[in-house]
Formats: C-alpha cells, sequence, structure tokens
C-alpha cells in the first residue's frame, strides 16, 4: 500500500506534466482533440494525488514506522484522531496535502468547467498543472513523505505535542483550501494573458472561485486564531507572527479581489486591475507558503526547515511571480479596458475598497519582510511586532471600516452619496446611542473604547440597513416588503452577512482590547480570586494519565453569587515523555460571548502554583463574526447569477457541449 | 508481485487518460463568441429581475441595457478564429510523445525513488506475527502494547524490567520495576533490579536512590548477592575503599562456592586493592583519556568499565538523540570496543535522527569513513 | 470642474493617500521596529531610555528566583556579559536553565531588564535563530552541547 501511495504520486507528476504541455500546445494550435486531454488528465491527476495521500494516511493511521515520515511524527500510543492529523502536521505530508487541494481544484476546472469556451479551458488546465507538475517535483525531489525505513523502528518518535490537537485536523485543511483555492484565479488570469483577450464569461468564472477560495480562507485564519488562543495558553488571539501574517496577506488582497471582480462582473470595468489582483493573491499565497516552509523565519510554526528546500521553493516562487508579472507586462496592452464610472458609485466605493486594503497588504508584506531585508544588508536583528501594525495596520482599517456601510448602499456607476446618508441615518443613531451607553455606563471606558464599540454597532446596523432598504422597508407595504425581502438576490444576502460579520468581529477585538482584565497570581488550593465580578476558587492539582502522555491538572471552581460551584475550569500541565516536552492546556469557560480564560504555571516550593487569569469580554464574537463571514460567502456563491449558462444547444450547430452549472 | 500489478493497472489507466481524447472523434466547438453572448444574455436576465424586484432604478436599468447591447454588438466584430487545423506532423509527434511520457517518466523516477521490494508493515500486524519469528523488539513492543492495555499487571512489568536492563533500556526499567513493586509489592529481586536500573541509567553510579533500592532489597533478603555487591561499589564510588572491600570480604565468604557472583566480587577486590582510590564512572561516554586511563586496569575490568560507560552514553543518546557530539563518541567508542556492527547501527541511527541530507550526517560518515567504518546502505 | 480636472483630482487624491500610508509605515518601521541584542552588545549600543528592545541568550545556571507572587528574576547571559532580568507572568512551557530565550522589554533605569514577554525555544532542537547565530558568533554555542 505504501509503495502503491509512491507510485500513484510519481504517476500524478507525469500526468501533470502532460497536462501542462499537451493543452497548452493545443490551444496555440487550435487542436481540440490536444486540448481536451486537460480535463480527462487534470481528473485522473487528482485521483492519483488522492490514492497518494490516502496510502500516507492509512501508514499513519496504522503506525508502518517502515515509512520514515510515520517513524519521525507518529506514536502506536496517539489516540487514532492524532494518528491521521498527523499526516498532515509535518513538512512532507502537509505539502502533500497542498498538491492534494491543488489537484482537487483543477479537477472541479475540469468537471465543471465544459462551459467554458475551450481554449480558455485548455489553457488554464495547462496552468494549474505546470504549478502541480513544480510542486510534485518539489516533494519527490526535497521532501518525500515515502521514504522508508529498512529495518522498521517498533516505536515511533511522536507528532509534536503542540500539534496533538483538534485544531491540527480543521486548520490546515482549511488554511490550504484557502491559499490553494487563488491558485485557479491565478491560473485563469494566466490563461487570460497567453491568450490576449478576457472573454466574459472569464470575468463570471474568476468570482466565484475567489468566493470559494476567500471562504476557506476565513475560515482557516479564523481557526488558527482560536487554535494558538487556546492552544499556546498566551490569552491572545493575533500575534502579528510573521506566519500569521503570511496566511493575512492573501486574505487581504483576496478581499480586495472579490470587490473588484464584482465591479468586474457587473461593469466589465476594472479587468486588468482584477487580473493584476489574481495573480498577486495567488503569489502572496506562494509567498506564504515559502515563509513558512523554508524557515526563514524565526517563527513557531518552523517544525521542519532545510536550507534546500527554501531554495527550491524560491526558484518556483521567482518561477510563478516572476513569470506570470513579466505576461502582464507584456499582454496587459493588448487587453481592453472597461466602462467608465463617477468616483461617487458604487464602483467607486469598490475601488476605494480595494486602494484600503492593497495598501493594507503592502504594510503587512513590509512589516513581514522588513526585519529579512535589514538582516541581509546589515548585522542587525530586529523584530518588527504588534506596535508596528497597530500604528500602520489601525489606521488603515477604520476608515474603511467607516465607509463599508455605504458600498451596497451606492447606486452602480453615479450614485447620490447623501440620499445614502439618509437612509444611514438610523443606523448612525444606533451607533452613537452605543458610545454614549458604553462611555457613560461601563468604567474605566477609553474614548477609543467606546468609538470601537460604536464602529463595530455601525457595521452591524449598516448590514442590517441594506437588508431592510432593499426590501423596501418603509415604503412599500409590509406584505409587498415581505414578498420582496423574500426575493432579493442570494448575493444581497451574501453582502450583508459579510459585512454584519466583519462589524462582530471588530466587535469582538474591541471588547476583548479595551475591556479585558487580566491577574497573574501565584494561588495555594483553597484560595479564591476575583476577576471582573467573577470568584473563582482553586481547588488543587491532580496528576492525570492520558494515553501518550501525563498531567497535573488543576481544578477551579467557579463560584456563584451564595458561594455554591457553578461550573468547573480546568487547566493542566502535560508531559509528554516521548519527546521530553511539556504544554500547558488552558481552561475556558464561555459565558454568554465572553470568556473566562485560565492557564498554570510553574509550581512553588511552597506547594503553590502560578496562575494567570484573563476575562475576555465578547472574545467569542471574534470567530464568530468569522463564521458568518463564511456564511455570507456561501450564500453568495449559490446566487443563480453565478451559474452561468454554456452556449445553448438551440443556437448551435455542432451542439456537443452540455450546459451545465458551477458548484 | 501484487504491487507491480497495482502499478501496471494505474499506468494503462492514466495513460489512457491522456490517449482517448486524442484518439476520440472530432469534437463539438463552440467560438468564444457564443460564450460570451451567452453571458451578456444572461445578464440581460439578470437585469429584468433586478428591476422586477424595484432593486435599481428603471433609468438606470435602461442605461445598464443599453451597455450590454453594446457589448454585444462588439461580439459580432471580433470574429472567429480560423477553423482547426488538420493535424500535422508536429501534433501527432506531441501526441505520442504525450502518451509515452507516462509510462516512461513514472517508471524511470519511481525506479530511482522507491523501495518496491518493502513491504507495508502496519505496527498491528508486526506484532500478531508468530513470536519465532518476532525480533526481540518486536516481543517487547508486543508485551509493552499488552501492558498499555493492562497497565495493573504487576507480572507482566516483573517479566519486562530485566529484559529492559539487558537492552540497556534503563530508564524504562526503573519504571517497569516500579511499576512491578508498586503492583505485586515488594521482593528482594526487583528492589536491587530497580536498584540497578537506576544505576545503569546514571552510568553506574549508585546514586542514593539506587541505594536506598539495594537497602530495601537487603532487609527483604540480608544475602541478596546484587544488592550488596552495588553497595559496596557505591562505598568505593565515594572513596570509602575500606568499608568497600569489607563489604565484598564479607559477600565472598557468605557467596557458595559456584556463584556467579564470585568473579565480579574478586575482580572488584582486586581493583579496590590495587588502585587506593576508586573514582567516580564519569556519566559521559568515554573519551580516548578515558580508555587510556582503563588500559590500566586488567582486562575484564577495563571492558566492563567501558562497557557500562557506552551503554549509559547509548542510553542517553535514546532518551535525547540531538546530539551530534554524542552520536560521535558512541561510534568511536564500538569501534574501540571492536564492535563494528554496533558502530555501524550507531551510525544508521544518528543519521536517522537527523535525516540523511543533514550536516550532521555527512558530519558522521566523514567522520565513521575516518575510523574505517562504512554505513551498511 | 471638466471631467479631465475630475479625474485629475481623483489620481492626486490616491496619490496622496498613498504618499501618507507610505511616510506613516517607514516612520513606523522607525519607532516601532525593536533590535535584538546580546548582553555582550550592550556596551556599545546606545539606547534611550524606554526604549523597547529584545534581548536574547541563555538562562544563566543558578540564577533563576522566583519572587513574590508571579514575578521571576533570571540572568540571561553570552558566556561574557550578563543582564539581569524581571518578569511576570508564567514562563514558557521550554523555559529552562542554560536554554536559549528571547525577552522583549525595557531597561529600568538601575540596570535590571524588565521584559513583558519571554519565549523559550520551541521544541528539543530548536534554537532561537537569534540567539543561536549570535552565540555561534560568539563561539560559545555549538551544534550540540555534550553535557
Amino acid at each position: 500500500m505504501v509503495e502503491t501511495g509512491h507510485f500513484a504520486l510519481v504517476l500524478a507528476f507525469a500526468l501533470s506534466l502532460v497536462q501542462t504541455l499537451v493543452p497548452m500546445f493545443g490551444a496555440r494550435m487550435n487542436n481540440q482533440k490536444m486540448m481536451a486531454v486537460g480535463g480527462p488528465v487534470a481528473v485522473t491527476g487528482f485521483a492519483l494525488t488522492a490514492l497518494s495521500f490516502a496510502a500516507l494516511a492509512i501508514a499513519y493511521a496504522t503506525s508502518d514506522f517502515s515509512v520514515a515520515n510515520v517513524w519521525d511524527n507518529s506514536h502506536s500510543l496517539q489516540p487514532l484522531i492524532y494518528k491521521i492529523t498527523g499526516t498532515w502536521g509535518n513538512h512532507e505530508g502537509s505539502m502533500l496535502l497542498w498538491v492534494l487541494i491543488l489537484t482537487f481544484f483543477g479537477a472541479l476546472v475540469a468537471a465543471f468547467g465544459s462551459n467554458l469556451p475551450a481554449t480558455l479551458r485548455a489553457n488554464v488546465l495547462a496552468v494549474q498543472g505546470a504549478i502541480g507538475a513544480t510542486f510534485l517535483l518539489f516533494i519527490l525531489a526535497t521532501s518525500n513523505p515515502f521514504a522508508r525505513l529498512n529495518p522498521a523502528p517498533i516505536e515511533g518518535r511522536d507528532l509534536n505535542p503542540i500539534l496533538q490537537d483538534l485544531g491540527l485536523a480543521i486548520h490546515p485543511p482549511l488554511l490550504y483550501l484557502g491559499y490553494v483555492g487563488f491558485s485557479i484565479c491565478f491560473s485563469f488570469s494566466v490563461a487570460a494573458l497567453i491568450e490576449g483577450r478576457i472573454d466574459a464569461s472569464w470575468a463570471r468564472w474568476v468570482r466565484p472561485w475567489t468566493l470559494v477560495a476567500w471562504m476557506f480562507l476565513t475560515g482557516g485564519i479564523a481557526m488558527g486564531s482560536y487554535w494558538a488562543y487556546y492552544e499556546l495558553g498566551w490569552g491572545g488571539f493575533w500575534f502579528w507572527d510573521p506566519v500569521e501574517n503570511a496566511s493575512f496577506m492573501p486574505w487581504l488582497a483576496g478581499t480586495a479581489l472579490l470587490h473588484s471582480a464584482i465591479v468586474m462582473e457587473k461593469r466589465s470595468a476594472l479587468k486588468i486591475w482584477t487580473l493584476l489582483l489574481a495573480i498577486l493573491t495567488f503569489s502572496l499565497s506562494l509567498l506564504g507558503t515559502f515563509l513558512v516552509r523554508s524557515g526563514v523565519l524565526t517563527s513557531v510554526h518552523a517544525f521542519a526547515t532545510d536550507p534546500t528546500r527554501g531554495v527550491f521553493i524560491l526558484c518556483i516562487l521567482t518561477l510563478f511571480i516572476g513569470g506570470s508579472l513579466a505576461l502582464f507586462a507584456f499582454r496587459a496592452s493588448r487587453l481592453t479596458a472597461g466602462g467608465l464610472f463617477h468616483p461617487i458609485s458604487r464602483e467607486g466605493a469598490l475601488v476605494l475598497n480595494n486602494l484600503f486594503l492593497t495598501t493594507a497588504t503592502a504594510t503587512v508584506l513590509i512589516g513581514t519582510l522588513y526585519p529579512l531585508a535589514v538582516e541581509a544588508v546589515s548585522a542587525d536583528k530586529i523584530s518588527v511586532g504588534a506596535p508596528f501594525f497597530n500604528l500602520t495596520f489601525g489606521p488603515l482599517m477604520v476608515p474603511l471600516l467607516v465607509v463599508v456601510p455605504f458600498g451596497p448602499l451606492l447606486a452602480w456607476k453615479r450614485g447620490d452619496i447623501f440620499a445614502v446618508a439618509q437612509r444611514l441615518m438610523a443606523a448612525f443613531a444606533a451607533a452613537l446611542l452605543a458610545v454614549l451607553v458604553t462611555a457613560l455606563f461601563i468604567d474605566g471606558a477609553s474614548v477609543f473604547a467606546a468609538l470601537g464599540v460604536g464602529l463595530g454597532f455601525w457595521l452591524i446596523c449598516g448590514a442590517l440597513t441594506d437588508i431592510a432598504v432593499k426590501s423596501g422597508f418603509g415604503t412599500v407595504a409590509p406584505s409587498i416588503m415581505l414578498r420582496r425581502f423574500a426575493g432579493l438576490p442570494r448575493s444581497v444576502f451574501g453582502t450583508a452577512l459579510a459585512h454584519l460579520g466583519l462589524g462582530l468581529t471588530t466587535l469582538g477585538i474591541v471588547g476583548t482590547l479595551c475591556f479585558g482584565t487580566e491577574k497573574i497570581l501565584s494561588m495555594h488550593a483553597g484560595e479564591t480570586v476575583q476577576l471582573s465580578g467573577h470568584t473563582l476558587r482553586f481547588e488543587g492539582l491532580y496528576p492525570a494519565q492520558g494515553p501518550n502522555y501525563s498531567e497535573d491538572r488543576g481544578r477551579f471552581a467557579l463560584l456563584g453569587a451564595d458561594g455554591s460551584t457553578t461550573a468547573v475550569i480546568t487547566s493542566s500541565k502535560r508531559s509528554y515523555p516521548v519527546r521530553q516536552m511539556t504544554t500547558t492546556e488552558s481552561g475556558i469557560k464561555t459565558i454568554g460571548f465572553s470568556q473566562l480564560y485560565l492557564s498554570l504555571g510553574d509550581e512553588g516550593t511552597d506547594g503553590s502554583v502560578v496562575v494567570r487569569l484573563w476575562w475576555k469580554p465578547l472574545v467569542t464574537l471574534i470567530w464568530g463574526g468569522a463564521l458568518v463571514m463564511m456564511a455570507g460567502a456561501a450564500m453568495s456563491l449559490m446566487d443563480r447569477r453565478l451559474r452561468v449558462g454554456a452556449p445553448s444547444r438551440r443556437r448551435k450547430s455542432t451542439g456537443a457541449v452540455p450546459s451545465a452549472s458551477l458548484p | 508481485m501484487l504491487f507491480w500489478v497495482i502499478a501496471a493497472i494505474l499506468t494503462l489507466g492514466a495513460s489512457l487518460a491522456v490517449l482517448l481524447p486524442l484518439a476520440g472523434g472530432p469534437k463539438g466547438v463552440s467560438a468564444s463568441s457564443d460564450h460570451d453572448l451567452e453571458v451578456y444574455r444572461d445578464q440581460l436576465s439578470e437585469l429584468d429581475r433586478d428591476v422586477a424586484r424595484g432593486l435599481i432604478q428603471p433609468a438606470e436599468a435602461e442605461e445598464a441595457r443599453a451597455e450590454i447591447a453594446r457589448r454585444i454588438l462588439r461580439l459580432d466584430n471580433v470574429g472567429d478564429k480560423a477553423a482547426t487545423r488538420q493535424p500535422s506532423m508536429a501534433t501527432r509527434l506531441v501526441a505520442t510523445a504525450a502518451v509515452l511520457a507516462v509510462p516512461l517518466v513514472s517508471w524511470g523516477l519511481y525506479s530511482q525513488l522507491g523501495s518496491p521490494e518493502l513491504p507495508s508493515q502496519p505496527l498491528s500486524e508486526r506484532l500478531a506475527k508468530n513470536p519465532a519469528d518476532s525480533s526481540v523488539d518486536e516481543l517487547v513492543a508486543r508485551a509493552e502494547a499488552y501492558l498499555a492495555a493492562n497497565p495493573s499487571d504487576g507480572r507482566g512489568w516483573d517479566v519486562l524490567a530485566p529484559v529492559y536492563l539487558r537492552m540497556q533500556r534503563f530508564s524504562d526499567a526503573v519504571t517497569a520495576y516500579r511499576n512491578a513493586i508498586r503492583l505485586d509489592g515488594d521482593s528482594a529481586a526487583r528492589q536491587a533490579g530497580l536498584g540497578e536500573a537506576i544505576a545503569s541509567a546514571a552510568g553506574g553510579i549508585v546514586s542514593a536512590d539506587a541505594q536506598a533500592a539495594f537497602e530495601a532489597a537487603l532487609k527483604l533478603d540480608p544475602a541478596n548477592p546484587k544488592a550488596s555487591f552495588y553497595l559496596a561499589m557505591g562505598m568505593a564510588q565515594e572513596g570509602r575503599i575500606e568499608e568497600a572491600t569489607a563489604g565484598w570480604q564479607k559477600m565472598l565468604a557468605a557467596l557458595p562456592q559456584d556463584s556467579a557472583w564470585r568473579a565480579a566480587v574478586e575482580q572488584a577486590l582486586a581493583e579496590s586493592a590495587r588502585r587506593s582510590v576508586a573514582s567516580g564512572v564519569p556519566a559521559k561516554g568515554p573519551d580516548a583519556g578515558d580508555v587510556d586511563a582503563a588500559s590500566s586496569m586488567s582486562p575484564q575490568d577495563r571492558e566492563a568499565m567501558i562497557n557500562t560507560m557506552v551503554a549509559g552514553l547509548d542510553e542517553r543518546l535514546r532518551q535525547n538523540p540531538r546530539d551530534a557530539e554524542g552520536w560521535m563518541q558512541l561510534i568511536r567508542s564500538y569501534v574501540v570496543l571492536g564492535k563494528a556492527d554496533q558502530a555501524r547501527g550507531a551510525l544508521n541511527r544518528g543519521i536517522a535522527v537527523f535525516g540523511s541530507d543533514s550536516e550532521e550526517a555527512k558530519k558522521f560518515t566523514a567522520f565513521a569513513v575516518s575510523l574505517g567504518l562504512t554505513a551498511t546502505e | 470642474m471638466t471631467r479631465k480636472q475630475k479625474r485629475l483630482s481623483v489620481i492626486a487624491g490616491g496619490l496622496a493617500f498613498l504618499g501618507a500610508a507610505t511616510g506613516l509605515t517607514f516612520y513606523a518601521l522607525g519607532q516601532k521596529a525593536s533590535y535584538f541584542y546580546m548582553p555582550a552588545d550592550l556596551t556599545n549600543a546606545s539606547l534611550q531610555p524606554g526604549q523597547r528592545i529584545r534581548l536574547g541568550g541563555l538562562v544563566e545556571k543558578g540564577t533563576i528566583e522566583r519572587g513574590q507572587g508571579a514575578t521571576v528574576a533570571f540572568s540571561v547571559t553570552d558566556n561574557q556579559k550578563q543582564v539581569k532580568v524581571t518578569y511576570t507572568g508564567i514562563l514558557p512551557d521550554l523555559f529552562r536553565e542554560e536554554q536559549g530565550v528571547i525577552t522583549e522589554g525595557t531597561f529600568r533605569p538601575d540596570g535590571v531588564f524588565v521584559a513583558d514577554s519571554v519565549l523559550a525555544k520551541h521544541d528539543e532542537n530548536y534554537m532561537p535563530k537569534e540567539v543561536a547565530e549570535s552565540l555561534k558568533s560568539k563561539g560559545v554555542w555549538q551544534e550540540s552541547k555534550s553535557d
């Protein structure tokens, strides 16, 4: 089974070479048969990669230590779920997952792309094949997960304890679905550049793919943030760690792409810009892969670092980013520009959005790469952390958030800003009320905190206003309003939900940062501590045994007003003998949208334990908001507008292309 | 064999995915302008829906409709590309090359990278096979799996503990002896074994913990030779040579004639008599200096001392494998001892720890070659 | 305004925005980037009072003192000089004597470094990159430590 997986991987590489060369050649020669090769080959390549991945996963599940990768990252005593997730909890396996998802998206284009013009489809699959071929070569040449050990060791070296968590089951797959999803937009852009024309269907295709990738990337980043929050025991949800930035930059650029693609789809404007943005977004995804995989950055994610790999990925990076940008420089002038619009219009608002988002992406990029650049030219080592990003990223985001509610209410082509402002009066009043209530009734609320809360409410109410206005609230009879509400296009709901989610996340961040409280103290068993109106009693430390670790559990009782225990919170220190590592498991109790968070420190000589407690108001909204954003993206995807028809049979002479719909 | 059949089937399937579209009949062609037209029609109907819903004003809709109409008109000017060309010699060549490339590239690459002769080895299968075919490692692993499921079986721990000791997995032996004592109660043999395991884990030094275990053993069985021997050794290590000598002599008097301990005690006595100061065995692996110093001892003594030290080092590297210096020391020690197989084993283990293409691995290999040793691979 | 003027003003606005953003970014880099030092580097460094820096090195053996509550004091050394550090909070799981750490914070007037974050190496083999390189360049730390 292991060798079958290995062979399937090699075969997938051979097919990806064919997928790159034959359809592209066919498109140049206008040879239908050659162009048709792309589809079946892409699907077969995906099937083979999936077989290969399954073989590796089975080797993990059955603790086959004759596979070096399994031996290095697994242990026979691990629970089955962590044995399986361990498949991608390491460099080799995670690269295989990356390629699996890449070929999966290629197969989707092949399966649902029958309504695309043949040359466009062939070129898209060829570019997708080229990305796949380079990454498969990378895996086979530098990071082969199927390297064998003979004789096989009898026990493995265990998975890094930090990765033995459900977060690993969800975070990387979601993140990669997002990262790699943008490869489709990239392939479409490069295909358009190769052909030298942008079809109308091109515009319609890029948007749903952007939505899919953006949805998964949002989920992946939010999941990663929550994972770091509860697993690292530091109580933070975002560290501006280079690896976090690596996933955040494609998200920012992808968000810009999502919006500019609307303009292109609806108005055929901003075509060239959208194309460039699609290239940049995937380039940032590749850059993210490079930063994480090459280990050039000091980071908690650097679980496998190897200079030869870094050089290889750098070559891939140069090839694709340099190549696509050079192609853009040569060909962009051949593409025709689109429609005109007034600065105050939906298009104008979306351009403003793009301006802010791309600038924000640039600041994050500079902040992430600047230390590397400084270290390369001088001996100085510097670090650029949260203070830098708060000073640059913050001021860029706040005005953007302020104008968000205006966008969806402006008309296309030429908008009336005063009419829109009038419609938003109610939302503005609600936000103002929130500011006043916060400032007057919450102790210790600063002006910034109050304004932050107001901003969150402004976004939430703005999103609701959008729906209300579009269903005719206050202008038509309630029955008609209800009918109009039900008949609104899904994409309108999608927009409103995404903006609502943004508001929730904003509220969560402001709540946690401005109203959170924190205490560090050393406690003996039986002592109580007060934090923001909650009383906790430390019950003591209890030893316990897990499958492949032992732990000391600290039990804390949350006391009600009458002194009775209302809940028990447990935080523990785990010790994994195989890797001789200890980890801290934080204890979290969710109360409403807020959380009590505590983590254990060292034991003192007198039997006391250092305890760090946080009260994190509204913290769950940060990730809840991201879930709402994902729901918005899913809603938009269901819009019938995105189900582009193929040329229908009626009007066609040779009529063999079936009409199909997009996912 | 089965693997080759599967590989052949997979190759065939992959080749067919390339071949079939190339060999298929002529495909219907739709010009890209048809696709564009379809999109524009769709946009028009969407516009009608939006007007019906009251989402946009009629005037705006009229403007948008005119704009889409302009795009449709522009389409007709584009005109379609030339019809499919007849397949030329070049295209036929490309097609043939593509079909051939699949088996050639895949079998060529796999022959370089793969290990087709190695079967999968799921752990449960390895543990389930006939004990007679199993290696000692596998038998131990089987016992471990059993004890993981039945951790309160004191007898199991009791059986496994001395095996660990012999395999020089000293810290595991300590745990196993402790479990056996906890579950099945004290016995002189277990306490003495525990003491030996603790001492061996510390590279032969009889620490306070080990001493306590030996004393507990003597309390249960005053004649336990292992405990007496090590306690005396502990005294010797502390520099209390006379007490140690007295202890050993007392042992010698009490031991039966055929006891295996006799030889060991006599050696220890001879040693302590020759060297008035017996220093503690260093916890480090032996270096050249240690080996030289050991040359002044009797051959058996020397070997015993070196073996203990090397075993301690080996064990330490098992626990804490990322120690390049340690691996080189271990390899050198085995070479010095003339145990080429074990040296090679240590080299391979060390290489496996750091990865075969790491700096360390290269250093190890060069080092081993300089000692006249080559890796088996 | 004519159409041309309008377009020009939009472009000018965009450029002004980009200019402001660029200015802000580089201002922030100058202000907020924190430099990395080893204890021995500090003699040559001219630090403003209250300037945030990152201080890296090994935790000196036998210097860890647990004080009142959750405050911990220890010395960071590069085997040439050492700096006393205090930190209030929970030390990372991998914080040990003679292991590499990176602390971030400011110097108190009495020369004690007050850290608000402490990072330890992340697994059994991982030395913070800056610390490893600096120690190597000082010849203190080799690829492996035999102890």
